[in-house]
């Protein structure tokens, strides 16, 4: 199981950090065109979270793959990539515990990947 | 004002420089480099917490899923301890990160002080080894959380038997809503937990801390990612910044004085704690 797992974080955040570079790469050297042009960041990175969104017309939520064609934007699969690793790790264990009956372990990968569907499908944003 | 007035480059380049900074000294130290840069970073740098929290929790996780393959090829972490573990504190880290942003950016910065202040009382002292052995409990029993530890060190093998795992889940239920809260890595709460209360043997607990802080940390990470809270333009040059300082960090481990450098980060972690508790309560603007 700790090999499985192991060997799908390795490949998964090599992957991840690649993305993370190229894209960033593409936003810094203006490959792209941005939807915040860099200029005026310094006069945003000191707002909250909410101002920021608000006065940037930067997306919340899943609204970033929607601007994935803008470079700020793009250096979000990465990030999503980063933030995806553990899941699809666990869904592959989850596999192999399933084929093995290992009913309790398999009870608890499924349980730790269903927090993480619920963390990424933004749920936490209803209040 | 004056933040806005200098060059976009230069506070990505500084952080970039501050970060590698980091990497080097949190190897050297024997620290994480998510908890060192969350209050120094807030304390030094023009942007909002909410954008450092962020950024911490993505330095914390790819630092984290980085080392963990090695570790758990190498036996050196054990992930059916982890999953209880880190699937109760995941839940509490999207608890944490959400009320966060609940929560004025004073209270905030003030508790973000007081728990830096915690963090290096912890971390002062390194636990040196495992608790002693009492009766396993019976959710330890259930769980199977027990085996054989090699070490590759000392070719020496250990038997180890979780412990308390009623206060262990209760403990980690704590740290994820810590690091959900303030986008700290935990490991300095991780093992002494794992090994002061849970009697995991130590190489063993730092291993599968790192583990357990990667599932916490990407649970929360999403909270922010929807709140509109990553910046690449932080996260990025952190995260390069903290992992090429790590690997320059291994190869100075040799030469270094590991133990003067650990107090002097404890020192500059002390200066951001008193000044996050300065700003959170307008002494320090």
């Amino acid at each position: 199981m700790d090999l499985i797992y192991a060997r799908w974080i390795d490949a998964w955040s090599r992957l991840a950090l690649a993305a993370l570079v190229a894209s960033f790469a593409a936003y810094v050297l203006g490959i792209l065109d941005p939807l915040i042009p860099l200029e005026r960041l310094p006069a945003l990175w000191g707002l909250s979270a909410e101002q920021f969104v608000a006065q940037s017309g930067a997306p919340a939520g899943w609204g970033w793959l929607a601007r994935l064609g803008q470079s700020d934007y793009l250096n979000f699969a990465g990030i999503a990539l980063l933030a995806t690793g553990t899941l699809a790790a666990y869904l592959r264990v989850l596999v192999w515990l399933a084929g093995r009956g290992e009913r309790l372990f398999a009870a608890l990968v499924l349980a730790q990947a269903l927090v993480l569907v619920a963390a990424a499908s933004g749920f936490a944003l209803l209040h | 004002m004056e933040a806005a007035a200098t060059a976009w480059w230069i506070w990505p380049l500084a952080l970039f420089a501050v970060s590698f900074a980091i990497g080097i000294v949190a190897v050297l130290a024997g620290i994480g480099g998510g908890v060192l840069f969350v209050p120094i970073v807030a304390g030094f740098f023009p942007f909002h917490l909410d954008f450092v929290r962020a950024a911490g929790l993505l330095v914390a996780l790819s630092g984290a899923l980085s080392a963990s393959p090695r570790l758990l090829q190498g036996g050196l972490a054990s992930l059916p301890l982890g999953l209880p573990l880190a699937l109760v504190g995941s839940i509490t880290a999207i608890a944490g990160a959400s009320l966060s942003f609940a929560l004025p950016a004073d209270a905030l910065q003030a508790a973000l002080g007081v728990t830096i202040l915690a963090a290096v009382a912890l971390m002062w002292r390194r636990p040196a080894g495992a608790a002693p052995s009492i009766r396993p409990d019976a959710i330890s029993e259930a769980l199977r959380l027990h085996g054989v530890f090699h070490d590759p060190a000392s070719g020496q093998d250990t038997v180890w038997r979780a412990q308390r795992t009623p206060a262990g889940l209760a403990a980690f239920a704590l740290i994820g809503f810590i690091a959900g809260m303030f986008g700290l890595g935990a490991g300095w709460a991780n093992v002494p937990v794992l090994t002061l209360l849970m009697g995991v043997p130590l190489k063993l607990a730092v291993g599968t801390s790192g583990f357990i802080l990667s599932v916490i940390d990407t649970a929360a990470a999403w909270v922010y990612l929807h709140r509109g809270a990553v910046l690449p333009m932080l996260v990025v040059p952190s995260i390069i910044g903290v992992m090429l300082g790590a690997k320059l960090g291994v190869r100075a481990l040799a030469r270094a004085p590991a133990r003067i450098v650990r107090r002097a980060v404890l020192v500059l972690l002390l200066l951001a704690a008193f000044r996050a508790l300065g700003r959170g309560f307008g002494l320090w603007t």
